[in-house]
């Protein structure tokens, strides 16, 4: 065998299961911070008892949620039943691969150099589309595996919001597109590393980034477009049937596709790893400069999860039919409108003229 | 590795074929039938295409399917039983198919020179960049009349779907919306008067139309 082969796909499934335990905890501790600032911002304490200031609560969740009973419906479809968890957490993990969430950087001790990115290639942007819009299939399958009627209508809620949403979604990113000239995340977050790592495409595409920003919170079905988990219309949406493990499966893919979103609005509007003025202060390739990029791109996706959090406090449930005018006759129109705009502003030459 | 890569998701995509057909439970024939695209999908990245494989898993697995799955659940079609009867006809034709189909495997294996073609390796074919030029250059006639002919469909479908015969002008579609048709709420009504009004409950509805309300507002449940 080939040795340098077997290295490489060592390396592969080192830096996989890197991402997957960074992920796990990243998750684990949204869903505290979750808690935490929704009782901050409504005026109670949230839990706080285990561990220091509860930093021990979703090791003690997850303790709950294997040893609960898991109650299967008598007259459920048996097999799509358990299947609909797995595909929900499967795709949304799957996409954690393409983002790079720092620069080339040298290992110290092993003087090694490697891309700090699990898998880069050609069309990781679409990659990152299909993969998502795999997962609607899990909430659809659960609700009507469930044989439920609320959970029916959640799943139908989820796939036809998914769906309709997934346009606008598609549409915002155009205009990095045109901007970039390549789908490979790597290559968009690079072009954004000149003048000094601030040349982000917020300041080119504020409107791309606005329209991103909405129909990413529609396609994760959070609030205010929790219309699949609606828990005053529909007790619990499409997981009204689901318990112990098989509902922290769906939990699960909730918040690990609220931290991909986050991760591509950064990667994409946001500059992904590049920090200001990081390479002026440490230089590039260095050990230190990678630190600093890393942790400015973890910094990045906190603002955006915080943000998250924020809305669910302070914003109201959409009604299903505002919803859909919302996504059909503002968010896509106002998206096909930010594609004819930047085209425009390419051909005319105002963004060449500010370097872009 | 990769013969076996190959030889995994050949069998995956044979296999899920199989189920599409051999299932009787129309929503597991759905599902095998997005397990063919996704299959087939990683044969197109294995063939050094990717555009084309996320392309296959964004529209066929992610859009078309889901469509497919929607209908399914919403009229909860379970078992269909008259398949028997149907398929006398479809028996000799399908063998016929399948013959057409190895044939042609058959010529392809024996006949075609492989050395003419370029490793997959070596060339850009599949890439994003090459095929979006190809399609804006050499293929742009096709690529026009592709989209004049979806286009076509849309207006087709929106012509369906709301028919002016019965849909007033003015009337509005929202789907899922909680609207009420004005000949639902007043039975004296014109039968196409489907002014859509959008209220709370019926007596609200009512009020706002001017007519009597069929039920008392002050002993609503």
């Amino acid at each position: 065998m080939d040795w340098q082969l077997i290295l490489d796909v060592v390396m592969k499934l080192v830096a996989i299961t890197v991402v997957f335990i960074v992920v796990l905890f990243v998750v684990a501790y949204t869903v505290l911070a979750e808690r935490r600032i929704l009782g901050f911002i409504q005026g109670r304490l949230g839990p706080n008892r285990v561990g220091y200031g509860g930093v021990l609560q979703p090791f003690a969740d997850l303790l709950k949620f294997i040893l609960k009973e898991d109650i299967v419906p008598d007259k459920s479809t048996r097999f799509i039943y358990f299947l609909a968890p797995v595909i929900a957490t499967m795709a949304a993990l799957m996409t954690m691969i393409v983002y790079p969430f720092g620069p080339e950087t040298t290992i110290p001790f092993i003087n090694k150099t490697i891309p700090l990115v699990v898998a880069r290639f050609d069309v990781g942007l679409l990659y990152v589309l299909g993969i998502t819009s795999i997962g609607v299939y899990g909430i659809a399958l659960a609700g009507w595996s469930s044989n439920n009627k609320y959970s029916l209508m959640g799943g139908l809620r989820s796939s036809a919001q998914m769906i309709s949403y997934e346009l606008a979604l598609g549409m915002s990113l155009i205009g990095v597109l045109l901007l970039s000239g390549t789908l490979d995340l790597a290559a968009i977050v690079g072009l954004q590393s000149r003048w000094h790592g601030s040349s982000w495409f917020i300041f080119a595409q504020p409107l791309g980034f606005i329209i991103y920003l909405i129909a990413a919170i529609a396609e994760t079905n959070r609030v205010p477009f929790d219309l699949p988990e609606a828990e005053t219309e529909l007790v619990a949406g499409f997981h009204t049937e689901y318990s112990a493990m098989k509902f922290a499966l769906f939990f699960l893919a909730e918040y690990i596709n609220m931290f991909t979103v986050s991760m591509l609005a950064t990667t994409l509007f946001l500059g992904g790893w590049n920090v200001p003025f990081a390479d002026a202060l440490f230089g590039r390739g260095t050990f230190l400069f990678g630190l600093i990029s890393v942790l400015g791109f973890l910094a990045k996706v906190i603002f955006f999860l915080f943000l998250y959090i924020w809305l669910r406090a302070t914003l109201p449930r959409f009604r299903f039919d505002q919803l859909m005018s919302f996504g059909w006759k503002f968010l896509l129109p106002a998206a096909i409108l930010n594609i004819l705009l930047t085209a425009t502003l390419i051909v005319v030459g105002v963004y060449g003229y500010f370097g872009y | 590795m990769l013969a076996l890569l190959f030889i995994l998701f050949a069998a995956l995509a044979v296999g899920c074929a199989l189920a599409v057909v051999a299932q009787r439970n129309p929503l597991y024939s759905a599902i095998s039938l997005i397990g063919v695209f996704i299959s087939l999908a990683c044969l197109y990245v294995m063939l050094a295409a990717p555009f084309i494989a996320a392309v296959q898993v964004i529209v066929y697995a992610g859009a078309i399917m889901v469509l497919v799955v929607f209908v399914i659940m919403l009229l909860n079609v379970e078992h269909e039983d008259s398949r028997r009867t149907r398929v006398g006809f479809l028996l000799p034709a399908a063998l016929v198919l399948a013959a057409v189909l190895i044939a042609e495997v058959a010529f392809i294996l024996v006949s075609v020179d492989k050395a003419s073609f370029p490793s997959s390796s070596s060339s850009d074919i599949g890439s994003t960049a090459s095929i979006g030029s190809q399609l804006f250059t050499t293929y742009l006639l096709p690529f026009e009349i592709t989209s004049i002919l979806l286009l076509m469909a849309i207006v087709g479908a929106m012509t369906l779907a709301r028919r002016a015969r019965e849909l007033s002008p003015n009337a509005r579609v929202i789907p899922g919306a909680q609207l009420l048709a004005a000949n639902i709420i007043d039975p004296s009504k014109a039968l196409d008067d489907t002014t859509a009004i959008e209220t709370d409950t019926v007596a609200e509805a009512a009020h706002l139309l001017g007519i009597t309300s069929p039920r008392d507002p002050s002993k609503r449940d």
